[in-house]
């Protein structure tokens, strides 16, 4: 019997097992079960397996701080499950009022929005609900005070939709053990201003020494010399009085 | 068996006196819950329910299927109940009560099957069954067998009419079941419960009912009335609870998660004896329309989804968004009922988040700080409007500001502003 035989009946042969989507080769990545939901950043896409955000699975974000660049990583991602798949996008406990204009004009359809305010507990089962529920294309959660019990049973859960889930939760969570396949930390750039700094923590196929840095789509050119003036302030006119803006 | 007799053989016996009344109650809220089988339904007093299934067999993929549904929902409910399908609705009767389960579909058998019944399950007037009897009829076979005109002058001629009735020669014309106007019914308990997550099992009792009198009108409800009555020691009003939803609906399965998650943050005053439902105002709701490839309609896990979350979390905290085209930032992004958002026209870059209230930032040098100071990298974008609702209390009133996006030496991207005040964080964009 030659060594390529076919194995036993019964039994799977190395081949059989090497092409499972949950197996993978320690020098290469893995295949994805689903095809991933391309990021909008090309050379993103490339370091992760699918070839985008992967669906079945929970995808966990570390960002050092808020206003780095954080939504607009995820945004090309959002727009097309939104407009492309007609699905919806649901929002849980996000840290402050998502604002409707900036969040249209990046491309979700604001008709496919829904914003959940809850806190702790409440908030992973709002996820567990929207991952149970049809029609749901992609979940952004923040669960800062999220423990691995509940990781784990919202990946558990991830496993058996198609839909694609974004934790966020804070970078110091990064020290700890998680059961999602794919863990990013966010951070700012140090090299040059304005980019995004994603360290691939884990990843199906291994991680990535170096951190990848992404060009995002920024609000406003960086300056290259200097800043802009800023004029004098805004001064009343006589007629009329100006309320507190702190009271707004 | 007398009373006495029946004591002697079992002390611990438990003696209810029957009480017809409720006994029909329960026959009019049976009838209720069939109206999702078909509209042709009919009381048979005491303890029986005729239903028209020819027009439903295909809708609902069969006889079997269909039957298995009906035995699985008077299961569900409680009711011990035999069956029997005929083609006439006398000879179901006959058949349901001396042999369940029999099934005679086509007209020309039914003679034949019919033929074996005994006397008395025809209940016949009792001189005539006693007459028959002393001629030697056993059967309905029997009786089949002698000429009609002979039956007529010896048994009454009203013996003749329930023979050809049940066999299809004669029209047998029913009164209809009237599906009551608004719904209201009441189930007792059949003991005193204090924990309110054990309700939902008897309350799924009468969402049954009302889902079958919703499905009999062609109806959905959005608003739904459970009240409770509690222990008349207890001297407590009944409590209410109000079910919401987002879509008229008539499932069963969904309106009972909804009722779960109000029931699990319900907390009882006192023990509960009854229950009722209410459902007074219905709006039409047609049949689902099944997508193509046998999924289910678009939006429904949707809505569904949102009720469940709503009925936990409260109404607001579960919403959609809406861009409106206003200058103010602060009126420019509204949270409306879910599905209901529309984009408006973008005034210029706007951050992801706005701060809820703005946040004053420290001046130093004529700079913003923020962690050292901030580099503004566009701007001034100018916004000056309200003049005109300054005075009403809650309103944001006349607004000044000239806008900027600044970044942070933390690499932050800001949305800032500078008004008289001085300088102002409202948005991250991130």
């Amino acid at each position: 019997m030659s060594a390529q035989a076919a194995p036993a009946s019964g039994q799977p042969g190395l081949a059989d097992v090497l092409a499972r989507s949950d197996v993978w080769r320690g020098d290469a990545l893995a295949q994805a079960p689903l095809p991933g939901v391309p990021t909008g950043f090309g050379e993103l896409d490339t370091e992760l397996p699918g070839g985008g955000w992967p669906r079945g699975g929970l995808v966990e974000l570390l960002p050092e701080r808020r206003g780095i660049g954080e939504m607009a990583l995820l945004m090309p991602a959002l727009a097309l499950i939104s407009a492309e798949e007609l699905a919806w996008v649901v929002c849980v406990a996000p840290p402050l009022p998502p604002y409707a204009p900036a969040w249209a004009a990046a491309g979700v359809s604001l008709s496919r929005l829904l914003v959940t305010r809850a806190a702790g507990g409440d908030a992973a089962w709002a996820c567990a609900r929207a991952l149970d529920a049809d029609g749901v294309g992609a979940l952004v959660a923040w669960l800062p005070a999220a423990d691995a019990t509940t990781l784990r049973r919202l990946q558990l859960l991830a496993e058996k939709s198609r839909t694609l889930i974004f934790l966020f939760r804070p970078a110091a969570a990064a020290q700890e053990s998680s059961p999602a396949p794919l863990r990013i930390a966010l951070a700012a750039s140090r090299a040059a201003a304005g980019r995004l700094s994603l360290n691939l923590l884990k990843r199906r196929g291994g991680a990535r020494a170096m951190p990848l840095e992404l060009d995002l789509a920024r609000p406003a050119p960086l300056p290259s010399v200097s800043h802009v003036v800023a004029g004098t302030a805004p001064t009343a006119a006589p007629a009329r009085s100006l309320s507190q803006p702190a009271a707004a | 068996m007398r009373l006495a007799d029946a004591w002697a053989l079992l002390p611990g016996l438990a003696v209810l006196e029957r009480n017809a009344e409720r006994e029909l109650r329960q026959l009019d809220a049976l009838a209720c819950w069939s109206g999702q089988f078909t509209s042709e339904v009919s009381l048979v007093p005491p303890a029986a329910l005729l239903l028209e299934v020819a027009g439903s067999l295909r809708l609902f993929g069969g006889l079997d299927a269909l039957l298995a549904r009906v035995a699985a929902g008077c299961a569900a409910q409680g009711h011990a109940a035999t069956f029997a399908v005929a083609p006439t609705p006398l000879a179901a009767l006959w058949l349901a009560e001396e042999r369940p389960g029999s099934r005679c579909l086509a007209p020309e058998s039914l003679r034949e099957m019919a033929a074996g019944l005994s006397l008395e399950t025809l209940a016949l007037p009792p001189a005539a069954q006693a007459r028959a009897a002393a001629f030697g009829v056993r059967t309905l076979g029997d009786l089949l067998r002698l000429p009609r005109a002979g039956l007529a002058r010896r048994l009454g001629a009203e013996v003749v009419v329930m023979l050809a009735r049940g066999l299809g020669e004669v029209a047998d014309p029913r009164p209809r079941f009237a599906f009551p106007d608004t719904f209201a019914e009441r189930l007792e308990l059949p003991a005193r419960v204090q924990d309110a997550e054990r309700l939902l099992f008897a309350a799924q009792r009468l969402l049954q009912v009302c889902c079958g009198w919703l499905a009999a009108r062609a109806a959905g409800v959005r608003e739904l009335t459970l009240e409770m009555e509690h222990e008349l020691y207890a001297r407590q009003q009944a409590s209410v609870l109000e079910l919401r939803f987002a879509a008229p609906t008539r499932d069963a399965g969904r309106i009972a998660r909804v009722l779960r998650e109000h029931l699990g943050k319900l907390a009882l005053v006192a023990p509960v004896i009854a229950l009722r439902l209410l459902a007074d105002r219905v709006e039409a709701l047609p049949g689902r329309a099944c997508g193509l490839f046998g999924d289910a309609g678009e939006g429904e896990g949707i809505a569904m989804l949102v009720e469940r979350l709503q009925a936990r979390l409260g109404n607001d905290a579960v919403h959609g968004l809406t861009a409106q085209p206003a200058h103010r930032p602060e009126c420019a992004s509204l949270p409306v009922s879910p599905g209901a958002g529309s984009e408006a026209t973008a005034a210029g870059v706007r951050p992801c988040w706005l701060l809820p209230q703005p946040e004053a930032l420290a001046e130093i040098g004529g700079r913003p700080q923020r962690g050292g100071p901030l580099d503004l990298l566009s701007g001034p974008e100018r916004i000056e409007s309200g003049w005109w609702d300054g005075g009403e209390p809650g309103a944001l009133g006349d607004v000044r500001r000239d806008y900027f996006v600044a970044l942070s030496p933390r690499q932050e991207w800001l949305w800032i502003f500078r008004s008289a005040q001085g300088w102002f964080l409202h948005g991250l964009f991130s």
